[in-house]
């Protein structure tokens, strides 16, 4: 009896199974599963900018009325969350310029808090619509990830912090040493490979966010914290406001960091509206308009008239002809992101390679024609 | 009063027959959840595919990248299932160290709280009641910041050393990120030496059988602990004056920069962090099962143990512990898998088990779907294996009715 029931339950699973397979070929409607196999047939589902979907999140932004950004909460200058429970940084900055440029309002903005680990997660589920949380471009994340990175928005390289006391000034003086380092970054990687090419034996400390990582270090639990350069003078600004060791940022710089935003692949439209978006500030910066004037800009300059949309000019982006200027007056130039955010952790932008290309730096956007 | 009787003699329209509506539920459950898995796979493969995110295992073959930390002879451009195999090998070294401390621990509080000291019973309730009602990660976290992190202990370079008298070797190295203690190294025959040992285990397995046996038969003694170890300890000697001195003892010491032990065993912050934590906190509830098993035991028992002028230790171990035993061992078992399992909250204070190096490798460009699947066959794999063995060890131990 028993056997007999179990044969039974085989061959019906046979059935469903047959049923299934064969349905899916030819009439997509007989299942719940087959609706979902449908493959694209342009096959431009593996990287990318596949013209089926694009648009798509474009427009569940617009339905939704909000830009869900993830950021970084807990980098000081980037993205932190003060006492009011505000989020503000250089990164949450562009996130409102986003939601600026597509939504016409620089608060229409949900922010995500990420950690490194759980960022392309939340990218690939859908559960962002845009990542600007002091990510780096690699060819692996363009590739695998599912992410399609844009306009870099900050250079920044690898350093090595150390205190000061130590009196440690090379990398080699770190042969051994235990290394603070986030886990799941290019830092990690980067750490990795340049002490293995060199030779100097060292141990990292992995930690998965600055929270943890930074108490660990000013305990002494490792001699060294290893991160992008700008990470390091917010942390030593940190640590010394809060009088705790001075700390010394290595002259070296061991690595190329290129941070900028990063949105989920196959949808070119959504793509070139934040890219847009975030290069307003820029754009802005180069004409020499600020929070301040780009509203009532009433010189004769062709190029600045069609940024600040002027007699309708409209380069067919799908967004709002003004956007500029909303963008602008919401979170100012780039230099004024800059000062605001980033100067008060102790990093300049003259001489910087965030300096305008014009003044000897590599930031540079493509013209607003 | 017609339709009575013939639905004695006849059988009911199948859609009114209990029997065939019974198989009939279960096949379309069956369809059901069938359908419901494949069409979640479905969708899994088909979003995976939209988004290009990689679905295959290739990757284990590809190098890690990253240097696990504490974990120097691990080269970066070793494949990826190699860090796996680093990451079980560390979970089951903390599972393992987590269940002893849990075991021993939980037993002992487990019998204070029954016994008749005032202060014992009430100190035991209160580790109970304190363990049992904190979140393990809580007291993970807690460990490693509150012992290591802002302990007292001072850092490797400044770190504890406590000699061995009248020698220069350091016994144990004691500091914030590491502790050392002395070790075993290959001398040449160390692997000679193990199949020494796994014989002298089977010898000793075999002796203590015979003792007990000679125990049934005759009534003699059997000293049966005696016996085996002794005779393992003759043969563990036999064999290291045979082989040569397969191994030596070797100290932990630091290295010429102070940056790092050398030799001995080291074990990190993280490792004491987890191990300890998830044994105290298990310990906790081993304690209960204990405490409910012995006083499953009836009283008469231990009345009759009096009776018999069994001191307390020996009304324990041969009355009372025996017949606990095979109440606490089904709830031992969940105790052990719980155990096993939150090993994973050990990503949270960066110890290098499976869990955490598969986060991060996943943030490190794996791909996340296989890893994490890799990572659930790990953990699914050590608890059937757990529950098995046990379960086996539980069959053998249930009365025979």
């Amino acid at each position: 009896m028993k056997r007999m029931r179990l044969l039974a339950l085989f061959a019906v699973l046979a059935l469903v199974f047959a049923a299934c397979t064969t349905g899916g070929d030819d009439d997509p409607g007989t299942t719940v599963a087959s609706d979902t196999t449908q493959v694209d047939p342009g096959g431009e589902g593996d990287n990318g900018d596949g013209d089926g979907a694009s648009g798509a999140i474009l427009d569940a932004v617009l339905d939704r009325g909000s830009v869900r950004c993830g950021v970084n909460d807990v980098l000081p200058g980037f993205g932190t969350v003060d006492e009011a429970g505000d989020y503000a940084g250089f990164d949450i900055d562009f996130c409102r310029a986003v939601a600026a440029g597509v939504l016409g309002d620089p608060d229409a903005v949900e922010f995500v808090p990420l950690t490194a680990d759980a960022r392309f997660t939340a990218l690939q589920g859908g559960e962002i619509d845009v990542l600007i949380r002091n990510t780096t471009w690699t060819a692996t994340r363009d590739g695998q990830e599912g992410a399609t990175f844009l306009k870099t928005i900050f250079f920044d390289g690898q350093g090595m912090m150390v205190p000061a006391s130590t009196g440690f000034t090379e990398l080699e003086d770190l042969a051994d040493a235990t290394i603070c380092v986030l886990s799941g970054t290019t830092t990690e990687l980067n750490l990795t490979a340049v002490f293995n090419a060199r030779g100097i034996p060292f141990n990292p400390s992995v930690f998965a966010d600055n929270e943890q990582l930074q108490p660990a270090y000013e305990s002494g639990q490792c001699e060294a914290w290893t991160s992008d350069a700008s990470q390091l003078a917010s942390g030593k600004a940190s640590i010394e406001e809060a009088g705790g060791e001075e700390q010394f940022i290595m002259a070296e710089i061991f690595s190329k960091e290129p941070l900028g935003p990063a949105v989920p692949d196959g949808d070119a439209a959504w793509a070139q509206a934040v890219e847009w978006s975030v290069m307003a500030p820029i754009q802005a910066w180069e004409f020499g308009l600020t929070a301040a004037d780009v509203g009532s800009y009433d010189g004769e300059d062709p190029n600045v008239l069609n940024f600040v949309g002027a007699d309708g000019f409209d380069p067919g982006l799908g967004l709002s002809p003004d956007m500029n200027v909303t963008i602008v007056e919401a979170v100012g130039n780039y230099q004024e992101i800059f000062e605001r955010h980033i100067v008060p952790i102790g990093l300049q932008l003259e001489g910087s390679p965030n300096d305008l290309w014009s003044n000897g730096g590599i930031m540079y956007v493509p013209p607003y024609r | 009063m017609t339709s009575q009787q013939s639905d004695s003699r006849v059988r009911p329209p199948f859609w009114r027959d209990a029997r065939v509506l019974r198989v009939v539920g279960q096949v379309i459950a069956v369809v059901v959840v069938f359908l419901l898995l494949r069409w979640l796979f479905a969708n899994l493969v088909d979003n995976s595919r939209r988004t290009g995110i990689s679905l295959d295992f290739g990757f284990l073959n590809r190098p890690t990248q990253f240097q696990i930390p504490n974990h120097d002879e691990f080269d970066p451009r070793s494949p990826v299932w190699q860090m796996v195999l680093v990451g079980v090998k560390n979970t089951l070294l903390a599972s393992v160290f987590g269940v002893i401390l849990a075991a021993v621990v939980g037993l002992v509080v487990g019998i204070a709280r029954l016994s008749k000291n005032w202060l014992a019973a009430k100190l035991a309730a209160a580790y109970v009641e304190f363990f049992r009602n904190i979140p393990p990660l809580v007291i993970i976290v807690f460990f490693a910041f509150a012992v290591f992190l802002y302990g007292p202990l001072p850092n490797l370079r400044e770190s504890i050393e406590i000699g061995f008298p009248g020698t220069d070797h350091n016994v144990f190295v004691l500091s914030l990120e590491q502790w050392g203690m002395p070790s075993l190294a290959d001398a040449g025959n160390l692997a000679a030496f193990g199949l020494f040992l796994a014989f002298g285990l089977v010898i000793a397995v075999l002796v203590w059988r015979w003792r007990t046996r000679v125990n049934d038969q005759t009534g003699a003694p059997h000293h049966r602990v005696l016996w085996a170890l002794g005779v393992l300890a003759v043969l563990l000697l036999v064999g290291y004056v045979v082989l040569g001195e397969p191994f030596r003892i070797t100290w932990p010491t630091l290295g010429e920069n102070r940056r790092r032990l050398v030799d001995g065993f080291a074990i990190n912050a993280g490792f004491i962090s987890v191990a300890g934590a998830l044994g105290l906190y298990t310990a906790s509830h081993v304690a209960e099962i204990v405490r409910g098993s012995i006083l499953a035991i009836s009283t008469g028992q231990s009345e009759a143990a009096n009776a018999l002028a069994l001191n307390g230790f020996q009304r324990y171990r041969f009355v009372i512990l025996p017949q606990a035993l095979r109440i606490a061992l089904p709830p031992l078992i969940n105790q052990c898998l719980n155990l096993v399992k939150n090993t994973s909250l050990a990503a949270a204070v960066g110890y290098s088990e499976i869990t955490n190096l598969t986060q991060a490798s996943i943030g490190n460009g794996r791909p996340a779907v296989p890893s994490i699947v890799i990572l659930m066959g790990v953990y699914l794999s050590f608890s059937l294996i757990i529950s098995f063995m046990l379960n086996v060890v539980n069959r053998r131990m249930q009365l025979a009715t």
